[in-house]
């Protein structure tokens, strides 16, 4: 059988490997290697070791988006589970209307970033603008707010349905049989809940995480990096030094930021399943 | 729905109706975004400002749909609607048809290739967009991949991943028992592959082609590099574009324009659901 | 199973939807003259042209930098491509996206073969693409030497293609039934207490202000940061005898700080709200009579004059407080048009074909005098019928000196960007001038370091 396969490999896996190796592999080398050149288009491309990566550290406007992306994705994360993981608790209940308040908190997901930033961004200056306080284009903080309450209402019902899915597979004669040994409901949710949904855990945890680090749609709408680029998250700064700042030295300092990006996002991802599967298999 | 009938049957706690009101008013908070945004679309410009931007569409400032009509001949938004659409489905399509292909034979096949190719779908998979936005662009750019007719390719590159590491997982799940049947029965891979195969992964090609629906549909950033801006505009490409045009901003057309975006992605989530949750929840569970 | 016939009707009217769209695309797509899709039908008629001169193979591709002429650029491209059947293709970037639109296109294969830089400063990080004009038929056409832009090794690599003048517009029937005329502003101070008394007595004049909102939107902060932002340079470089400079020193700040105090508080609404505000806000503003004042440019002249006379609207200089009596309109240019040196010979030929033809032919120059409402620095240029263009040579006439365009030689749009912030901020309450100071002065060093 595995013979068989094996003489069909070019219609098996040549399309895929070939649009993989135009759309990814290439691009990712090439893209490596440029980060080590000084460029503008590709005509001249002048090699200029890593001094690209000496100017990343230096740029304050790079490190201040690195601390901004990193304590968004940590307080996103942290809200948008605690949420969704109540509202799955909820959900799981069996009230009346489940099913039409699942479509609901769901239905966030569908909407684009470009376009759920400017319907936020419509709204939460509107409700500024009554409280008196400046618009989000004016303060960092409030910035900052409003791409988590963003976040928090696009990712929360997809969280959710996810947490739903992992509480529906306790097993009811483990909760019964805890409640018979006397726990309280915070015990069972403590000691058996929790520990059985873990897997969704993971996945929750790790999405959340690598989206909110990976946000560009939703800050490129939401606050477009203002004021004075005091929101500007990191694929956004690099996607500014890339395209929007002139001159032939900006490219190459992009291209290196985008490399240090891709590491502190695979570093992320490493030891997030790491921490997380580990407490998987106490459980 | 079976599942309706045995709620009738549970006996329902105080406490469960004072949740149901909780939840409801936080529904309300969530569909009023879009609320609020269909009815600016039916005001006029000086309506929409940040000042009155809760007010209704009544009165002076109702202006029925002349903002939906402007902004669709202005922005040519229904042919931005069609090359979002042939992207999106051309994409899916062939991005389900190659990587489900591509994954049985990682699954089946043991060898050093199989494993890399695996490998290389996990590795591609956190790598952020950034990394390889120009280098792409201009690799789509020399190899003439930039019109909504071809640009599938591209998305196949680097969707890749996801896809072939969600069937991998189902695939591997399976009994092989089936498949070396077919094959005493005297079918070739391909038959087997499109004859047996396929048809047992459906659950996992409903919700691969949803995830990378919800992405291509929306994203933003790769089209408005790789595409040829010169003659094609996606829906999220013109939605940016509404914001800076003309040295102005239509707030009118560009609401309105969200309307027509999100209202028959809405429709079709209703009506398919069902599909789009389970496969969210099948997605999460094999990753 | 009723839930299933909802959902079958319902997906056959999506579909229904969905295929009504296309086969509108279709039709539009045929008669379109709109924005891209100029290119797909004109590329047929390509070999219909019956000049046999190099130009004649090639195509043209222009990145247009000016979003108000927009309109006007599709259609005298498509009249050229129908009297020559040279294929012309114009793409106009968004506001204040020029740059990263023009980054992306160069890298391309099929990138743009006439583009713009906005004057010296913008021509350093494109020299290498310039295709040398000097000897050009545009280059000759010009009216004077000055209007070409020289690189440092004395290529000659831009040519200005148009002259404008800005200043604040004003509501001449509105200011006379707030019982002032034009003549009464000759200085700050005129302007000041002018606009201090419309502004106190709006209610009884019937306007929101005197002033339109200074909008600090993407849209609109331009006029803030980059043009009002020239008069401290232009004085600084007048006292110190300069042209440019890599430290500027912020001599005229207060003016600054003066002519923008009274634009946000002499305004038709509240400063916090600046931030949100649109060029087309403040527009509308100024069409809507809400305002007496406006601070923009010639290019407003097409849309102003759809609702006022000739004799309605005046633009008077920005009174800066240091020389009034002598202070004319901002006049200058910073489009300068750039042959991309990168593109094929017949690209290159059919786009230097096509820039003459521009500001040479009747059909040309016609469109941009009328439809552009452009005064272009050709000597075979027609004459505009743009108002303030006439005011503006009347000003001149009167022995005022117009205010040179120095903001081509800020140091970069990042230094505009953070002056654009800094001034939202003080607008709004939550920043103070001394932020606007630093983004000044220290962020135009900070710039010139890091662009070196």
């Amino acid at each position: 059988m595995e013979k068989a396969i094996k003489k069909y490999w070019i219609i098996f896996i040549l399309p895929t490997m070939a649009a993989f190796l135009i759309g990814f592999v290439w691009p990712f080398i090439w893209g490596i290697y440029l980060s080590l050149n000084k460029f503008q288009t590709l005509k001249k491309v002048e090699f200029v070791g890593f001094s690209n990566y000496i100017k990343v550290f230096q740029d304050e406007t790079f490190l201040h988006a690195f601390w901004f992306t990193a304590l968004f994705t940590l307080v996103s994360t942290i809200v948008i589970n605690v949420l969704a993981f109540a509202v799955a608790m909820l959900l799981t209940r069996k009230i009346r209307g489940t099913n039409v308040f699942r479509t609901v908190f769901f239905m966030p997901n569908l909407i684009g970033g470009i376009v759920l930033g400017y319907i936020w961004q419509s709204l939460l200056n509107g409700l500024l603008y009554i409280w008196d306080k400046p618009l989000l284009a004016l303060s960092a903080t409030e910035g900052f707010w409003g791409l988590v309450i963003l976040m928090g209402w696009q990712q929360i019902g997809y969280m959710m349905i996810i947490y739903i899915a992992g509480l529906q597979n306790v097993s009811p004669d483990l909760i019964e049989a805890a409640q018979i040994d006397g726990a309280s409901a915070w015990d069972v949710l403590k000691h058996v809940k929790i520990p059985m949904v873990m897997p969704s855990i993971t996945i929750c945890t790790f999405l959340t995480l690598t989206n909110s680090f990976k946000l560009f749609d939703q800050n490129l709408s939401l606050t477009g990096g203002e004021p004075a680029k005091n929101t500007q998250m990191l694929a956004l700064n690099i996607y500014d030094t890339y395209y929007a700042r002139s001159g032939a030295q900006w490219k190459g300092i992009g291209q290196a930021k985008a490399v240090v990006f891709f590491v502190i996002v695979v570093a992320i991802s490493l030891i997030q399943l790491k921490f997380t599967r580990s407490k998987e298999v106490q459980a | 729905m079976a599942k309706t009938k045995e709620k009738e049957i549970i006996v329902r706690k105080p406490i469960d109706n004072v949740i149901t009101l909780i939840l409801a008013l936080l529904s309300l908070l969530w569909i009023y975004p879009v609320v609020m945004i269909i009815f600016n679309s039916l005001k006029v410009e000086s309506a929409i400002s940040t000042d009155k931007i809760f007010s209704l569409p009544i009165g002076e400032a109702f202006n029925g749909v002349a903002n939906y009509i402007h902004g669709v001949q202005q922005m040519d938004f229904l042919q931005s609607f069609w090359y979002s659409l042939v992207i999106t489905v051309s994409s899916v399509v062939l991005i389900i048809l190659c990587c489900s292909m591509c994954a049985w034979y990682v699954s089946r096949v043991n060898s050093l290739v199989a494993k890399c190719i695996y490998y290389l779908c996990v590795f591609s998979m956190v790598v952020p967009f950034q990394m390889v936005m120009f280098t792409l662009s201009k690799t789509a750019d020399s190899l003439k991949l930039n019109t909504p007719y071809n640009i599938c390719i591209i998305y196949l590159g680097f969707g890749a991943g996801l896809a072939v590491f969600m069937f991998t997982g189902f695939m591997k799940s399976m009994p092989l028992e089936i498949e070396e049947a077919a094959m005493i029965d005297g079918c070739n891979p391909l038959q087997i592959f499109f004859k047996v195969v396929l048809p047992i992964t459906k659950p996992t090609v409903i919700s691969t082609a949803i995830l990378e629906t919800m992405w291509v549909w929306n994203d933003y950033l790769l089209p408005t590099l790789v595409l040829d801006i010169k003659k094609y505009k996606t829906i999220p490409m013109n939605i940016q574009y509404f914001r800076g045009s003309y040295g102005s901003v239509q707030m009118g057309a560009m609401m309105a324009c969200i309307v027509i975006t999100i209202i028959p992605i809405i429709v079709l989530y209703l009506v398919c659901q069902k599909y789009i949750i389970e496969g969210v929840v099948a997605g999460a569970v094999k990753g | 199973m009723k839930k299933r016939v909802v959902s079958i009707l319902l997906t056959a009217a999506m579909a229904v939807s969905l295929l009504a769209g296309c086969g509108q695309t279709g039709s539009g797509n045929t008669a379109s003259t709109d924005n891209g899709s100029a290119a797909t039908t004109n590329t047929g008629s390509g070999d219909t042209g019956k000049a046999a001169a190099d130009g004649a193979n090639g195509k043209v591709y222009y990145l247009n930098f000016k979003p108000e002429a927009d309109e006007a650029w599709q259609k005298l491209a498509e009249a050229y491509t129908n009297e020559t059947g040279v294929p012309v293709t114009v793409v106009t970037a968004a506001s204040g996206q020029y740059e990263t639109t023009l980054q992306a296109e160069m890298a391309k294969t099929d990138a743009p073969t006439l583009f713009q830089v906005n004057g010296p400063v913008g021509l350093k990080n494109w020299i290498d693409y310039c295709y040398d004009l000097a000897g050009s038929d545009i280059a000759n056409n010009l009216t004077s030497d000055a209007f070409a832009l020289k690189s440092e090794d004395g290529i000659t690599a831009g040519i200005a293609y148009v002259i404008e003048s800005y200043g604040i517009i004003t509501n001449v029937s509105l200011l006379e039934k707030a019982g002032y005329k034009v003549d009464d502003i000759k200085s700050f101070d005129d302007l000041k207490k002018i606009a201090d008394d419309i502004q106190a007595r709006k209610d009884e004049i019937g306007v929101k202000g005197a002033f339109t909102s200074a909008g600090m939107d993407g849209s609109s902060d331009w006029r803030f940061k980059t043009h009002l932002a020239n008069l401290p340079i232009y004085y600084e470089y007048k006292a110190d005898g300069i042209s440019q400079t890599d430290a500027i020193k912020g001599t005229y700040l207060d003016n600054y700080k003066k002519v923008f105090d009274l634009y946000i508080t002499d305004s038709t609404v509240d400063p916090s709200q600046l931030a949100s505000k649109t060029g087309d806000d403040s527009e509308n503003e100024f069409l809507n009579g809400e305002a007496v004042f406006f601070q923009n440019g010639s290019w407003e002249y097409s849309a102003l004059s759809a609702k006022y006379s000739d004799d309605e609207i005046q633009m008077i200089p920005i009174y800066f407080g240091v020389d009034d009596a002598n202070e004319g309109l901002c006049t200058g240019t910073e489009n300068f048009w750039c042959v991309n040196a990168e593109a094929s010979e017949e690209d290159i030929a059919a786009t230097l074909d096509f820039m003459n033809w521009c500001v040479t032919s009747p059909t040309g120059t016609a469109a941009m005098a009328d439809d552009m409402g452009f005064v272009i620095p050709f000597k075979t240029a027609a004459e505009s019928p743009n108002a303030f263009v006439k005011q503006d040579t009347a000003i001149t006439a009167a022995g005022k000196t117009p205010v040179s365009w120095n903001f081509t030689t800020m140091p970069s749009e990042e230094w505009k960007n953070g002056l654009g912030s800094a001034l939202t901020a003080y607008a709004a309450g939550t920043g103070d001038w001394k932020a606007v100071e630093t983004a000044f002065v220290d962020g135009w060093a900070k710039e010139i370091e890091a662009n070196k």
